[in-house]
């Protein structure tokens, strides 16, 4: 199967196929029919998609020249050492707490444990689910087709070979530690379709970290993953996404949907470091009074990388609230792109929400693009938004050397602060060390 | 014609409970009345009520300022007629100035095509504003905004000192004062009684009472007036709380 | 308050412009739009053949644009580009005395109050109606320094030298589809030229009036401001009631050179059945200053954003935007501050208003790019919505490329609550007096960057819009 991209220059409205066949393994085991049937519609639908073109509102400033994705295919099974290396690096790098702990490897699962999860609570991988959850899975899998921009990118994920956790806690369930998931690519023109789908009926809790890393450097790869985040009536859910895939040739796109009910609270959070190429879409939908959704980024971008992260904070019931957070520092021929959207609907009254980007320009050719997006159509309404870029200023760093630090060290220190102020808005001691470590890791990798 | 505030038989329920159930009042002209009750009796829905405010429904009863039906009129009739609300929690008004509200609210009280005089208008407010130990930048900052609540009762005073109510309503100024500004404010008030205006007093407390010394004083308590005295008997609820009149009300 | 009352309270009343007289035109190049009407405007105006060669180019571009419906209004496709007439008037020479002018036009102007404000504080007048302009004086003494003030045919034709070299220089023809129809079809307008160190004390102004309906009016206005010298323009417009929609596309380009200052004002007060397609945007030289500011009240949809292209260190760009957006209305303004050398500083400063079901959107574009150093942005855009079925809209956009530069934007969205109109009736206002001086209270810092007399004129137009009949 290969994968063939026309330059998006020469393609205005024509359906041009990315692809000429799903990017389905033929060996994996059964699925029920009305999956089959869900995929082979989202196979048409992904065919009659038109790939992004520049006058497309919603790819505004994308260097579209990175959606070429020639001769890719499903990514194969990787051989026994590889995969213990692997498990033992995901193993090095998780927190000392965790309720449960899945590796995936090129879509296979090849670690789980599960030392703390209480009995109530569901944590299995997808294609366990099917069978074990079918009706939960109907009512909620893949159900969504808003999205903001990434729509042929869903479709093409719907239709394919997925690797995923289904997560899902009934009335009352809380899970103390963090559930932690790992996802692997690897081999060259390699594809990935993970999938989280978490479900909190009422007054249930969990918090889920995953993360995406290259099995090497240097290979083309790209990962379409879907998280699809439902809280319940005081349901409480927190996803962050660490990406740290390959600096060179990795692609990772990002669809995420979360839809909170009454009195609900979801958090999330991502962390750019990785990858050439980057493409978040966060969906957050307010659907019932007091919902509450939260959504922050802290990115590290240098070289030629280029983040790309679009947002909606959608408000659709009265008393809703919403918070966006999100912090950009950039070097050397980086780029990224933030547009953001709140939204409120009619009668959506007594809304509050806020919107908040900043970018710390660290070199001279690093481009950051702010598109915050105010839609305001209900009364009541308290909204605002800001953006905001800058350099560090002479005077901080003065201040931090005539205390003794060097000025590189001192830069180092405010860039850092400048980042974490976003991860401290997220919830987990062990989870914040975590990303801190990781950011300061990419830090010392910079000059 | 009664030249009064006469409150007659008045029922006003919020959100569906009725909080004023056949309350009787009048405060005849150049006289000041107090009222006084517990949390919850219904003090400040009796101001908001008379005022017109849209959360308080009248169901039944009527108000009569010189024997004329506030109720049938408007908010702003009702304050053009000549009553006045100092309210507990005043608005705050984010870019409109102290000096051009004011302006409006005169401006709204002269008849159509006359225009106020602005040279006078801004001698008297100065000179009020000095009586009441207010700076002149108060003129050019928007209506009640960042003012401490001190500042803000302050304000409402001088708006009434300003528009010169024939009856006014002072919903729990004390509240929020210390006792410098209370002296201040109660100070503003004794300067306007006179033989054409009344005021009644909403309090708590009685301490407001030792500087604006009411004529009589009601004990309001479950929506009607259950009591009433005269200036002594501020001081004797003070002593003895409501507990001794509230419980043959019970 | 009841929104029914609220809306009554807000209901539009703009009868100062809302008169028309019979329509009486010597010249008519009839409905649509055909190589034919350029030719009919070009003879009737005695047209250099490159000025018909750039006519007929403009229109290509025209028809081969497609509307930007996929980012604006789809209200853009109401607009019969084959039931329009492009041209309208009743002969050619504007007169420098408003004796000469002719009866109607003249009565139209004086209702508008034109000549009494040219007495009182104006430096030059051009007044246009229709497609051309009936009146253009300015004050002796600045003719004798230099200053040349003209309608867009006179500028052309008698200083090509001045005005050629700039002609769709700053706005070329296919920036956009309006601007290519502006292209093919323009008439009237001002041409300007302040020769260096000249300071203009007094402003100069336009006003432009349609009178007529099914028409379009697309008139041309080019100010080119010498190194050091200094000028403050002017634009007002009004149309009447008409049942049928009416087209208003302007081009307006500005040129500010070394050390030179250009501030341009628009009171835009078009009746509500007027689309208001306008392309208007400046380039600032070294150390010159352009400054936008621009106050939107009439009209069905607007769609104008203004902009300054800072081209020489140190120039300066502003756009101080004012746009009230009553039902039936949309405002879709903004501003674009192109920042193409070091040291360059934008400042945007933009208030909306939306009423009834109104609509009023902010779109602006910041863009810093590559190679330059020590620029600078700062944008602030609020929104106040009056009713429940209010709408605002707010998408901007910053670019920023390299790391010696700072931008920064801040929007927010608030209400007029009801707590706030029942403390001010309880002072005694009435609901339209209460929202009107809250609304001049959220603009009333905008409303001061206008010279006295204008500021007092929006403040009346304001308050009209708020206040409507209710007394």
């Amino acid at each position: 199967m290969s994968l063939v991209v026309t330059s998006p220059e020469e393609t205005t409205d024509r359906v041009i196929p990315w692809c000429h066949s799903a990017p389905i393994s033929p060996t994996e085991g059964t699925v029920p029919d009305w999956y089959q049937e869900l995929r082979k519609a989202a196979w048409t639908r992904f065919a009659n998609i038109p790939v992004p073109v520049r006058t497309n509102e919603k790819w505004r400033f994308s260097d579209l020249q990175h959606l070429r994705f020639d001769d890719y295919t499903l990514a194969s099974k990787l051989p026994s050492d590889l995969t213990s290396e692997l498990i033992n690096r995901a193993i090095s790098e998780r927190p000392e707490h965790f309720s449960a702990h899945f590796v995936f490897a090129n879509g296979q699962l090849i670690h789980a444990e599960t030392p703390a999860l209480p009995e109530s609570a569901v944590c299995v991988p997808l294609s366990d689910a099917f069978h074990s959850h079918p009706e939960q899975l109907r009512e909620h899998f893949l159900k969504h087709e808003d999205f903001v921009g990434g729509d042929k990118f869903a479709a093409l994920h719907a239709s394919a070979t997925l690797s995923g956790t289904f997560i899902y806690l009934p009335k009352a369930t809380v899970i103390e530690h963090a559930i932690l998931i790992h996802h692997f690519v690897g081999g060259a023109n390699s594809m990935i379709f993970p999938h989280t789908l978490i479900v909190a009926d009422q007054n249930s809790k969990v918090s889920v970290t995953e993360a995406f890393e290259s099995v090497a450097e240097n290979e083309e790869t790209l990962v379409v993953g879907i998280a699809d985040l439902h809280a319940d009536h005081g349901g409480k859910i927190q996803y962050v996404a660490l990406q740290d895939l390959s600096e060179s040739g990795a692609k990772h796109v990002q669809l995420q949907h979360a839809r909170a009910g009454r009195d609900a609270a979801i958090k999330i959070g991502y962390v750019n470091l990785g990858a050439e190429w980057v493409r978040n879409e966060s969906i957050n939908r307010m659907v019932e009074e007091g919902a509450d959704c939260q959504v922050f980024s802290a990115n590290l971008a240098n070289r030629d990388q280029e983040f790309d992260q679009r947002t909606l904070q959608s408000h659709e019931a009265q008393h809703t609230t919403s918070d966006l957070y999100f912090k950009n520092a950039l070097y050397d021929r980086s780029r990224t792109i933030f547009s953001g959207l709140i939204q409120v609907h009619p009668n959506a009254h007594y809304t509050d929400s806020y919107q908040s980007c900043r970018n710390l320009m660290g070199s001279e050719e690093a481009e950051s693009n702010s598109l915050p997006g105010l839609e305001i159509d209900a009364d009541q309404v308290k909204c605002s938004h800001g953006a905001t870029s800058g350099t560090i200023s002479e005077d901080e760093i003065f201040y931090l050397q005539s205390r003794g630090l060097p000025a590189e060290e001192a830069r180092r220190m405010i860039t850092l602060g400048f980042l974490n102020e976003s991860i401290q808005r997220l919830e987990g001691d062990d989870l914040k060390t975590t990303l801190v470590e990781r950011i300061e890791r990419k830090f010392h990798s910079l000059s | 014609m009664n030249q009064s505030l006469k409150i007659e038989n008045l029922h006003v329920s919020v959100e569906g409970h009725e909080i004023l159930r056949g309350m009787n009042l009048e405060v005849p002209k150049g006289q000041v009345h107090a009222i006084m009750g517990p949390n919850g009796s219904g003090k400040s829905t009796l101001a908001k009520a008379i005022a017109g405010h849209h959360d308080y429904e009248v169901t039944e009863g009527a108000v009569y300022l010189d024997g004329v039906n506030l109720l049938e009129m408007s908010v702003d009739e009702r304050s053009r007629a000549g009553f006045f609300l100092a309210f507990q929690y005043p608005r705050e008004i984010p870019g409109v100035s102290n000096a051009n509200f004011l302006r409006a609210a005169r401006q709204a009280r002269l008849p159509k095509g006359q225009e106020i005089d602005a040279v006078a208008f801004y001698r008297e407010m100065y000179a009020k504003m000095d009586g009441l130990g207010m700076d002149r930048k108060f003129t050019g900052r928007s209506v009640n905004e960042g003012f401490s609540g001190g500042e803000k009762k302050r304000n409402e005073i001088l708006q009434m000192m300003m528009l010169e109510p024939q009856y006014a309503i002072l919903d729990e100024t004390d509240s929020g004062l210390d006792i410098d500004a209370l002296k201040i404010v109660a100070h503003g008030v004794n300067s306007m009684r006179s033989a054409d205006r009344s005021f009644l007093v909403i309090t708590h407390y009685q301490r407001l009472l030792d500087y604006i010394v009411p004529d009589v004083v009601h004990v309001l308590f479950n929506g009607r007036i259950i009591h009433t005295g005269g200036k002594e008997l501020a001081l004797e609820l003070e002593e003895k709380g409501y507990d001794w009149i509230t419980k043959d009300a019970a | 308050m009841s929104e029914s009352a609220t809306l009554e309270a807000l209901a539009i009343e703009r009868d100062t412009g809302n008169f028309s007289y019979p329509e009486d035109y010597e010249h008519n190049a009839g409905v649509g739009l055909t190589e034919d009407t350029l030719k009919y405007i070009s003879d009737i105006k005695g047209e250099a053949e490159w000025i018909r060669e750039f006519r007929r180019r403009a229109l290509k571009v025209f028809n081969s644009k497609p509307m930007p419906t996929h980012w604006a209004s789809k209200d853009l496709e109401n607009i019969v580009f084959d039931e329009i007439r492009y041209y309208l008037s009743k002969g050619q020479a504007p007169k420098q005395n408003w004796e000469d002018v002719p009866d109607d036009v003249k009565k139209t102007f004086e209702r508008l109050g034109v000549p009494e404000k040219e007495r009182k504080f104006l430096a030059g007048v051009e007044a246009q109606f229709d497609s051309e302009s009936a009146y253009s004086n300015v004050k002796e003494a600045l003719s004798k320094e230099g200053v040349i003030f003209v309608n867009s045919t006179a500028g052309l034709r008698d200083y090509p030298d001045v005005f050629r070299p700039y002609f769709g220089k700053v706005i070329p023809t296919g920036d956009n589809k309006f601007s290519a129809l502006n292209s093919a079809v323009f008439s009237g307008g001002s041409f300007i030229y302040v020769p260096p160190g000249v300071k203009v004390k007094h402003p100069l102004q336009a006003y432009f009036r349609i009178n007529a309906e099914n028409f379009g009016q697309f008139e041309r206005t080019l100010i080119i401001v010498d190194e050091g010298a200094e000028v403050t323009y002017m634009e007002g417009c009004t149309a009447p009631k008409f049942e049928t929609a009416t087209l208003h596309s302007a081009v307006v380009e500005l040129v500010a050179m070394k050390d030179a200052r250009i501030q341009y004002i628009t009171v835009q007060n078009w009746s509500n059945n007027v689309f208001n397609l306008v392309t208007k945007r400046g380039i600032a030289h070294e150390n010159a200053e352009i400054r936008w500011i621009d106050c939107n009240i009439g009209s069905r949809l607007t769609m104008k954003y203004p902009g300054v292209v800072m081209k020489g260190r140190k120039a300066r760009g502003e756009v101080i935007s004012i746009a009230l957006a009553n039902t039936g209305q949309h405002q879709d303004t903004g501003a674009k501050m192109i920042h193409a050398a070091d040291e360059t500083t934008s400042n945007i400063v933009a208030k909306s208003i939306s009423v009834g079901t109104g609509i009023s959107t902010y779109r602006g574009l910041v863009h810093i790019p590559k190679n330059l150093k020590g620029c600078r942005n700062n944008t602030e855009c609020d929104a106040l919505l009056i009713n429940t079925n209010s709408v605002n809209n707010t998408y901007p956009a910053i670019t920023v490329r390299g790391n010696r530069h700072a931008t920064q934007h801040e929007a927010s969205v608030s209400q007029v609550s009801e707590d706030q109109i029942f403390y001010m009736k309880q002072r005694g206002l009435n609901e339209g007096e209460a929202m009107s001086l809250s609304v001049n209270g959220f603009v009333n810092d905008l409303v001061r960057e206008f010279p006295m007399e204008y500021s007092v004129e929006l403040k009346r137009l304001i308050d009209m819009e708020m206040e409507g009949s209710v007394g």
